[in-house]
């Protein structure tokens, strides 16, 4: 009883600062945009027909899921020689690792999205020492664009999946990989047969976080795209200031939200399977 | 012939004022088991490591059948491991387990099966073989690592503790199993205990370590009836403690009475040390070299031993006497008179 009116707080701030506003969306997406471009009350599907019937809503599907899957591929296997770095080094030096890697979340994403101009630009110091070295004559085109878009996605998925690696690889016995390499396994060997499947459920979950979160990113497709890349997320902002179109863009969110859900509870299930096994 | 030879063998651990081993050296026949007894800290579980390769010494030299092994990674090594926690694979089933060694050393599928099935029948644990770790108890487990450590028959068998997680009596069944096994086997073996009736049931050889040391490397009867010092005898089965002066060499005087000892130092301050099982009661008119009279202060009853602690002028004494003997029926208040022979006195300075 107790537990739950200590729960109230963060239920309340829940309500009212996440629920509520994803009713109201909901409640939105029903309404109508008419040849004006003004919203009118109602009750209606239409929305979610011109949605769903529209070819480039699924090209912008199909760009959100590649890019995020990618970007969340190439996160988890950053993080993953990070976290066995961690995991090997002498515990005092663990804590600080630990948190070198995921210091990043400590710098706004936008003054990281900066930094990478400064490094990706025409300008910017790769193309400095590529055309200084003569490797070419003209800059390499690595911002603005869907590459810079990759990078930058990656590098920001990467200190949640060093996050979620470390912990679950903690709990890994260090013990099982000494017993390895006493049956006369190599390194390497050890690291196949034994570690990584051992690892399997902390780099799933990891890449399913970086997964949802990169399906959900606005600032680093945005900034780093160049008004080039177009995901589910920069076209729900772009209907809604934009084109002021107010029940496209709350339809666009809740097909957003409805298909994380079920793609996190589809997770839920699988590795509730693969535990069982 | 010597198959394990340990030349001045030191482990310094960064930060640590003492080395946790301090340059041990023993040699080991082929086919033995030796137990590494002693306290935790004293170095037995760090210089079993060394022998696997899991830990790097600071000084010294291990050579195995006459190859020097010092430098080998772990997996260059063929030992055979079982950890104090098994450390068995939780992915893999019993057999995959047993199989691994197998695996790395590239024995064909067919013949794996078969020394599978051998090492797992050998382990008493034929129909478990499709069992993930945790289908099964903590013997089976243990039987599990015993069976993919010997399975790519190696050179050497070392074991870390591998009784402590069991319940007692478990513990002794598994015991006999283990050195019943390694006998059939003949497989050199090192066995890490702080358990000194493990240490002495099973092992050919036991070297009792304190802070790094060896104190003491004999056979089992030897360390218990001979230990070579202070520490053995009070880390080893029980004593009465006496503190004693040295009158002469062989006559030392403790308390109100004198005793003779077949060694004694020189002269000076030293501590006498009795096995209980040493000192017996004396029937009246029979002499002894040492005999003491005593009070029976306590009495417990253990069944098959009865053990007495008992005032004497020498100071406190324990005495084992077994069931149905006359002093089997003494009570506490009871006089009687303990003899005890020279030879069975161990004095140490003190």
């Amino acid at each position: 009883m107790i537990g739950l009116l200590l729960c109230l707080p963060a239920a309340l701030i829940l309500a009212a600062g996440f629920v509520w506003p994803v009713l109201l969306l909901g409640r939105i997406s029903f309404n109508r945009t008419n040849d004006m471009g003004a919203m009118e009350q109602a009750w209606t599907l239409e929305t979610y027909a011109r949605i769903v019937t529209d070819d480039f809503t699924w090209d912008l599907a199909l760009n959100t899921i590649t890019l995020s899957a990618g970007a969340a591929a190439a996160a988890v296997a950053l993080a993953l020689p990070v976290t066995l770095l961690i995991r090997s080094a002498p515990p005092r030096w663990r804590g600080l690792l630990a948190l070198m890697a995921v210091a990043p979340l400590l710098v706004s994403g936008t003054a990281r999205v900066v930094g990478w101009m400064a490094i990706l630009g025409d300008q910017g110091m790769i193309n400095a020492v590529l055309t200084g070295l003569g490797i070419t004559s003209d800059p390499v085109r690595l911002i603005n664009n869907l590459t810079g878009v990759r990078i930058g996605l990656t590098e920001s998925l990467m200190p949640y999946c060093c996050l979620v690696l470390i912990a679950g690889m903690s709990r890994l016995d260090s013990r099982l990989e000494e017993a390895a390499a006493t049956l006369g396994a190599t390194r390497s060997r050890t690291f196949l047969r034994v570690t990584l499947p051992l690892a399997a459920p902390a780099l799933a979950a990891a890449f399913a976080l970086a997964f949802v979160l990169g399906v959900s990113a606005f600032i680093t497709p945005r900034l780093m795209g160049g008004g080039r890349v177009f995901v589910v997320a920069t076209e729900i902002f772009d209907l809604a200031l934009e084109t002021v179109d107010w029940p496209a863009a709350s339809a666009l969110a809740m097909l957003l939200l409805g298909t994380l859900i079920v793609a996190m509870v589809l997770r839920g299930v699988l590795s509730g399977r693969g535990a069982a096994r | 012939m010597t198959h394990l030879r340990l030349e001045r063998l030191t482990r310094r651990f960064p930060g640590t004022a003492t080395p946790a081993v301090d340059g041990i050296s023993l040699d080991l026949p082929q086919g033995a088991l030796l137990a590494l007894l002693g306290p935790s800290g004293c170095g037995k579980t760090t210089t079993l490591r060394m022998i696997a390769g899991l830990e790097a010494p600071d000084g010294g030299h291990i050579q195995v059948a006459g190859r020097d092994v010092t430098a080998l990674p772990p997996h260059k090594r063929n030992m055979g491991v079982v950890f104090q926690s098994y450390a068995l694979f939780p992915h893999l089933s019993a057999a995959a387990n047993v199989a691994f060694g197998l695996e790395m050393r590239g024995v064909p599928r067919a013949e794996r099966a078969k020394r599978v099935a051998d090492a797992l029948t050998l382990v008493g644990l034929d129909g478990f073989a499709a069992r993930k770790p945790r289908q099964l108890s903590g013997g089976q487990q243990q039987r599990v690592a015993l069976a993919r450590a010997l399975a790519p028959q190696p050179d050497l068998l070392l074991l870390d503790e591998p009784l402590s997680a069991l319940d007692a009596k478990l513990r002794e069944e598994v015991r006999d199993e283990i050195r019943a096994v390694q006998q059939r086997l003949g497989t050199t073996t090192v066995f890490v205990t702080h358990d000194q009736t493990e240490a002495l049931a099973m092992a050919d050889l036991v070297a009792v370590m304190n802070q790094g040391r060896i104190e003491q490397l004999a056979p089992p009867e030897e360390v218990f009836e001979r230990p070579a010092t202070r520490f053995v005898a009070t880390f080893v089965g029980r004593a009465a403690i006496l503190a004693a002066e040295v009158v002469a060499p062989g006559l030392l005087r403790a308390g109100g009475a004198t005793l003779q000892a077949a060694e004694t130092p020189q002269s000076g301050r030293a501590e006498i040390f009795i096995r209980p099982h040493h000192l017996r009661p004396l029937a009246d008119g029979e002499d002894a070299a040492n005999a003491l009279p005593a009070r029976v202060t306590r009495r417990t009853y253990t069944g098959d031993i009865i053990t007495l602690e008992c005032n004497s002028p020498a100071g406190t004494l324990l005495a084992e006497v077994p069931g149905g003997t006359p002093a089997a029926s003494l009570r506490m208040g009871d006089t009687l008179r303990l003899g005890v022979d020279p030879g069975d006195l161990r004095v140490f300075p003190a």
